[in-house]
């Protein structure tokens, strides 16, 4: 559940959406999903596909009727129309009515945002700029590729200088530039204050840039915690040594189950009681000691262990 | 919110201008305009009447064709592209984008039957040395009667399909001019009051044989059409604002 003694700018409690398919069968979409983002994070929500993800972010912003649950952002009902002004959305593959210039796109979602008539004209140039769209001001829409159509969709989400952002796969038909860019923005809106709640399937976009993360599967909350909190291995560190040509010292192998090379250095994990053998052992045999860090393990190793247990414990 | 629902109502416009049947109809009538006086009934004494009864028959198929294709396809569309995404996502109530949709719909249709009413009037001062002005109040009861049709196309089509729309739509048009046939001439009491007529709309006669309806008619005639369109907006934003996109 939510903790409301914290100030959130995006609070969702207890959200629940159940679709009723014709004749009378009920699905369940998002079973019981609570979210609390505090001003200024990134904020990532993972999943597999069918998690949840884009109902509950629908739900969040009025899009979807929730059967359950309340939704606030910077403490106003989102779902009305007062509670979104400070919002913005980019939806996943953004759609844009193709007859429209670039401008003409953005002059409309800036005047439905509330920006005043007299900041629009300079503000299209500016985002057209951020968004890697300079120069495009004129051209029609329909002349626009995929990543062209994201970007502008980067651009309409946050026209209205929203406090918070909701961005679903804000990279999805991007190339590595592109994704690249997209994740400038985003730190970019979290060095001017924004909360960013992001969706996404790339998972080195979200460790990269998110504080923390909510991990949904079949419609919960099946983690949330800062990203270093949820990859480091408890109880283990990181060793990072070189100068040692005929590999560890017998004494350090003992210790040490998972050993790689890489660039010239060898890097393995031990026990956290064990790092001040290996350190004289390592020394005692001329090698030298590049790094010695937590042991953490990447999201994407994380994410599909974590799947797999909940699909082992539903099955058995 | 008038800021909001010019915006919608803008975009919606600048859509329609562009589609093609727009083009296409105007286009046709344009031309059955000019064949107009080609009818076999066409005689001495009755061609200004006949004139005036074929062009707004004329104003009043192709605005139905373009009313009916604009009004049921505009929401599914959006829904369905997904476009309405970030317009409804903004801070834009349910009910601001269907009367701003609304709203673009009708402007194209009053821009197009301006056209309508400027051409009949035109070619039929020229060719019969009359004004008749009288067709622009009969240019202005088919705008209102599809101002209608239109507020009912868009909130039908708001919770189903564009085909679904369609023909409820023409059943209301249908169901709309047979108060008398349903009723009896003149009968049904209290039924005849709640009937949901739009004969008020229908001024062919008198616009055709010059006399016209006057002012106080042309108010009632304006008041009955906000009434209706204003009560089944409010029917399709509460139907469309209970609706997950």
């Amino acid at each position: 559940m939510t903790d409301r003694s914290i100030p959130a700018a995006i609070r969702v409690s207890g959200a629940r959406k159940v679709y009723t398919v014709f004749p009378n069968t009920k699905r369940t979409a998002v079973e019981d999903v609570s979210i609390s983002v505090p001003e200024g994070a990134i904020h990532g929500l993972l999943g597999p596909n069918g998690a949840g993800k884009t109902t509950t972010l629908k739900m969040l912003l009025g899009l979807v009727r929730p059967t359950a649950g309340t939704f606030e952002v910077l403490g106003a009902d989102a779902r009305t129309r007062a509670g979104r002004v400070p919002l913005g959305f980019l939806p996943e593959q953004p759609y844009f009515p193709q007859q429209l210039t670039a401008a003409q796109a953005l002059r409309l979602y800036a005047r439905l945002s509330g920006l005043p008539e007299r900041e629009i004209a300079p503000r299209i140039d500016e985002l057209l700029e951020r968004v890697g769209l300079g120069g495009q001001n004129r051209t029609k829409l329909s002349a626009f590729s995929r990543g062209m159509l994201q970007r502008l969709g980067i651009a309409q989400a946050i026209i209205g200088r929203p406090r918070v952002v909701v961005l679903d796969e804000p990279a999805s038909g991007l190339d590595p530039v592109g994704q690249r860019d997209v994740r400038n923005i985003m730190l970019s809106l979290k060095g001017e204050g924004v909360t960013v709640l992001l969706s996404s399937h790339q998972l080195s976009e979200v460790e990269a840039v998110c504080d923390r993360v909510s991990i949904l599967n079949r419609g919960r909350v099946a983690a949330e915690d800062r990203i270093d909190a949820l990859l480091q291995v408890a109880g283990r560190t990181s060793v990072r040594v070189a100068g040692l040509p005929n590999g560890l010292p017998e004494a350090v192998r003992a210790l040490t189950g998972d050993v790689a090379v890489s660039s010239g250095a060898i890097v393995f994990s031990v026990a956290d009681i064990d790092v001040r053998r290996v350190v004289d052992a390592v020394d005692d045999a001329g090698g030298a000691i590049l790094s010695i860090t937590p042991k953490r393990e990447s999201l994407e190793d994380y994410f599909t262990r974590m799947l797999e247990a909940t699909a082992q414990g539903v099955g058995s | 919110m008038i800021r909001r629902l010019s915006a919608i109502a803008g975009a919606v416009f600048a859509d329609a201008v562009r589609r093609r049947i727009v083009l296409a109809v105007l286009f046709f009538a344009g031309v059955l305009v000019f064949a107009i006086p080609l009818l076999p009934s066409y005689g001495i004494g009755v061609i200004g009447a006949v004139y005036r009864e074929f062009g707004l028959a004329l104003v009043f198929a192709a605005s139905l064709v373009l009313t009916l294709s604009l009004a049921a396809n505009r929401v599914p569309g959006e829904v369905e592209r997904r476009t309405v995404y970030n317009v409804v996502a903004k801070p834009v109530s349910r009910w601001e984008y269907l009367v701003g949709t609304w709203l673009g719909i009708v402007t194209v249709m009053a821009l197009v039957m301006g056209a309508f009413v400027i051409v009949l009037q035109g070619f039929g001062l020229l060719r019969y040395g009359q004004p008749m002005w009288q067709l622009w109040e009969g240019g202005l009861a088919i705008w209102c009667e599809m101002g209608v049709l239109a507020a009912f196309s868009v909130a039908v089509s708001s919770a189903a399909a564009p085909l679904f729309g369609v023909v409820a739509a023409l059943t209301v048009e249908f169901v709309g001019h047979s108060r008398d046939s349903v009723l009896g001439q003149g009968g049904g009491g209290v039924l005849r009051a709640l009937y949901p007529s739009l004969d008020t709309f229908s001024i062919v006669n008198p616009v055709a044989h010059a006399s016209g309806v006057g002012p106080v008619y042309l108010g009632s005639m304006l008041v009955t059409f906000i009434g209706w369109a204003g009560l089944l907006l409010l029917l399709g934003s509460l139907s469309f604002g209970r609706r997950d996109l």
